[in-house]
């Protein structure tokens, strides 16, 4: 009967039915609430942030998150042991950007292509093409060009998360002093340094020169700009061409008036070189403006500029590193896994992280004008991000022990005098190949 | 005294009592060593199955005689070995004498030098790695006020492997130390007391009496350090990580990257038959000359 009383109740059933179903169809997580997944990521700075907003994620989706940091050089032994079990424990791994070959390699990560397939799972506001190409193709493509760079055959298998790049940083205080403007080149790089420590008594340029994997970075990091390559198209190693050597022998230069005891630096002990004053120019990871800020371990806050990473004979070409974050193939909860990883690297949670200290990787949260207004190294950022190399480093399944193991060892004995630097390239290079050869890369040759 | 033999009920019960602790040997000694000695004849990288192992025969054995940094780590580990064994022996035998005599504060000393024994050896590399930076150590600190330049602790390659041994000597002394001491104190005084009425000297005393009276204590004190010296990682990898260019690289600490920076295994385990071997041989070196379980008491 068509009464005042039946007529709202009808509406009030209508509303209902609208809203639920509403509801229902709105709501990409509903399968996976009370998912519970397990992460494994490094425990550093970057990471901590993130795991203050773990909540909100919860809160959101309603997946339970349990993370297990461990210290970063200690992750990959753990993670391989997980993976290569039938059923794993890990849900989402973060993976140092050279460890992504072996994993694939392994068969041991799922294929990124899977879940952006399902368009249940796909945030249409995601837009992937705003996270930085040079982070997206270092951290996560693998199988293109000589196994790791971005190309026809290459697969997606990670989204960076905590990715970097190289910058130079500079005590604009000392320069001023001194009359010296930022060096743009390695020359003036040198040139700078050396008139540092002579007048100031304090290191020119910082770096970490200690034997194995540091020494190696601090090699490839001032490599980079040559150009040059470590191995060549069918896999030969180069180590010892005349671009490498020569880099060898001006790190040697920069020892000569580095900070004390450089030749034993790890990370830790050249960013504290650099923020207690003893060294005027610091060139390595871009996440430094944060050391240098925090005044309960720098004591330079507010005398430092940014600029870009020197250049040689005209070309530039910046170090590209850090994390990404993948799915093992052997995880219970994959979905589950990617809307974690999805949600952490959306743009609305980049900005938080950036807003809160952490690195981004998205373009838009670099060029957005209020950090780049609060963080003084962001506009450096940007632009220094055109000239990152991909191939930094031949980040092949065996890089890590050619990292640590071979090219690590040779650089320190060659800076610390115990051969010469063509010497020790060329042990390096006869090791590599030999390396090579045992593990099957020449197969076709 | 005839000595009759043993029932087979005495002879069930005494193996019965040593059952666990063979039980408790054999899977945590001989399971692990046999996997070991197996694993150097195989091919097989973590994280992939097990079963696509391959079985390469002696191809790990052959790589060890021709692997340049495997002899370079060798070298360095017997030094590091003579040198720290050496010193320990010497100034922990030196402490013992000094205070196992009543002297005022002897029992404060001792207890001071034994404190660094109880730190966990990642602290140790910890702390000497921090007093040995040559930018911000303590060591370089007062160095700096008595005028002399900064010393490159860790970071030269001629003086890196002597930081190391201070460091080791410096914690394991006192282990030295407190076996002896106890062995001192175990020595009947009345030996003592009949040379001393004799007319010998301290020196003579400690050269001709005590110190033979200790000989089987001081052997198991030098076979322990022998055996424990070649499995120094935690120490060496926190302070210089093999550095500079290879001039630390103890051989447990190169096995250990072997395993796990290469994920190699196999030549891992190869490596670490080659350290058991050279520890065997020292340990029946030493042995040869005298035998603790051999001997009868020595008082």
């Amino acid at each position: 009967m068509l009464t005042v009383r039946n007529l709202v109740t009808g509406a009030a059933l209508a509303c209902a039915i609208t809203l639920t179903t509403g509801t229902a169809l709105a709501d990409p997580y509903e399968k996976y609430r009370g998912t519970e997944i397990v992460v494994s990521w490094p425990s550093l700075a970057h990471f901590k942030i993130a795991e203050e907003l773990i909540p909100e994620f919860t809160a959101e989706t309603g997946i339970s998150v349990e993370t297990d940091p461990l210290q970063y050089g200690k992750l990959r032994d753990k993670q391989l042991l997980e993976m290569g079990k039938a059923v794993g424990d890990y849900d989402v791994v973060s993976w140092v950007v050279f460890w992504k070959t072996e994993y694939v390699q392994k068969g041991l990560l799922t294929p990124l292509s899977q879940m952006f397939a399902n368009p249940a799972l796909v945030d249409p506001n995601y837009d992937i093409g705003d996270i930085t190409p040079a982070y997206l193709e270092n951290g996560g493509m693998v199988g293109g060009p000589q196994g790791y760079l971005d190309g026809p055959s290459a697969g997606l298998y990670g989204i960076p998360f905590s990715a970097q790049t190289t910058m130079l940083a500079y005590r604009k205080d000392l320069l001023e002093k001194h009359s010296i403007s930022v060096p743009e080149t390695y020359d003036e790089l040198l040139a700078a340094s050396k008139l540092l420590n002579e007048k100031e008594g304090i290191g020119g340029l910082t770096g970490r020169a200690q034997s194995g994997h540091q020494a190696n970075d601090f090699f490839l990091t001032h490599y980079g700009p040559t150009g040059g390559s470590l191995i060549d198209d069918n896999y030969r190693p180069i180590i010892n061409n005349p671009k490498a050597v020569k880099t060898v022998e001006m790190l040697a230069e920069f020892v000569k008036v580095g900070p004390v005891g450089m030749t034993s630096y790890g990370y830790g002990e050249m960013v504290n070189s650099f923020v207690q004053g003893d060294a005027a120019f610091y060139l390595d990871a871009s996440k430094i403006r944060k050391t240098v800020e925090d005044e309960s371990k720098s004591r330079i806050k507010g005398k430092v500029g940014y600029a870009l990473h020197p250049t040689i004979d005209g070309n530039c070409g910046s170090g590209t590193g850090g994390f990404a974050m993948g799915i093992p193939a052997n995880s219970k909860n994959q979905e589950a896994a990617f809307l974690f990883i999805q949600w952490m690297t959306n743009k609305a949670t980049d900005m938080k992280l950036a807003e809160m200290g952490g690195d981004p990787i998205r373009t838009s949260t670099m060029n957005n004008a209020d950090l780049q207004a609060k963080y003084e190294d962001y506009p450096v950022l940007v632009k220094q991000l055109e000239c990152a190399r991909a191939d930094w480093r031949p980040l092949i399944p065996e890089y890590p022990e050619i990292d640590a193991q071979i090219i690590g060892i040779a650089v320190s004995e060659a800076i610390t005098g115990t051969k010469t630097a063509q010497q020790a390239m060329d042990e390096a290079n006869a090791k590599t190949e030999a390396l090579l050869t045992e593990k099957g890369y020449y197969a076709w040759q | 005294m005839a000595i009759r033999k043993s029932t087979l009920l005495e002879n069930l019960t005494a193996y019965g009592f040593m059952g666990p602790a063979l039980i408790v040997l054999v899977l945590g000694l001989v399971y692990p060593l046999a996997t070991t000695v197996h694993m150097a004849f195989l091919d097989w990288s973590m994280g992939t199955p097990w079963d696509t192992k391959e079985f390469v025969g002696l191809k790990w054995f052959e790589k060890l005689t021709t692997d340049p940094s495997v002899w370079k780590s060798f070298w360095v580990t017997l030094k590091f070995g003579f040198w720290v064994v050496l010193i320990e022996m010497i100034l922990g035998t030196f402490l013992a004498l000094v205070l196992e005599r009543p002297i005022r504060g002897a029992a404060i000393f001792r207890t001071a030098f034994i404190l660094p024994l109880m730190i966990s050896p990642v602290v140790v590399g910890l702390i000497w790695r921090y007093l040995f930076d040559a930018r911000a150590g303590m060591l370089n600190y007062y160095l700096g006020k008595i005028g002399i330049e900064p010393i490159l602790w860790l970071a030269d390659p001629d003086i890196a492997l002597i930081s190391l041994i201070i460091a080791d000597i410096w914690q394991w002394t006192p282990f030295i130390f407190i076996i002896l001491l106890a062995g001192l104190q175990a020595i009947p005084s009345d030996v003592v007391e009949a040379s001393r009425i004799d007319g010998a000297t301290w020196w003579q005393q400690t050269i001709m009496i005590k110190l033979p009276m200790i000989k089987s204590v001081l052997i198991v004190a030098l076979l322990m350090r022998i055996v424990d010296v070649y499995k120094v990682v935690e120490v060496v990898f926190i302070m210089t990580e093999g550095g500079p260019g290879l001039e630390t690289e103890l051989l447990a600490l190169h096995v250990y990257k072997v395993a796990f920076n290469s994920q190699n295994l196999g030549y891992a385990s190869a490596v670490s038959m080659l350290l058991l071997a050279i520890v065997t041989l020292l340990c029946l070196v030493v042995l040869k000359f005298s035998n603790p379980l051999k001997q009868k008491s020595d008082f």
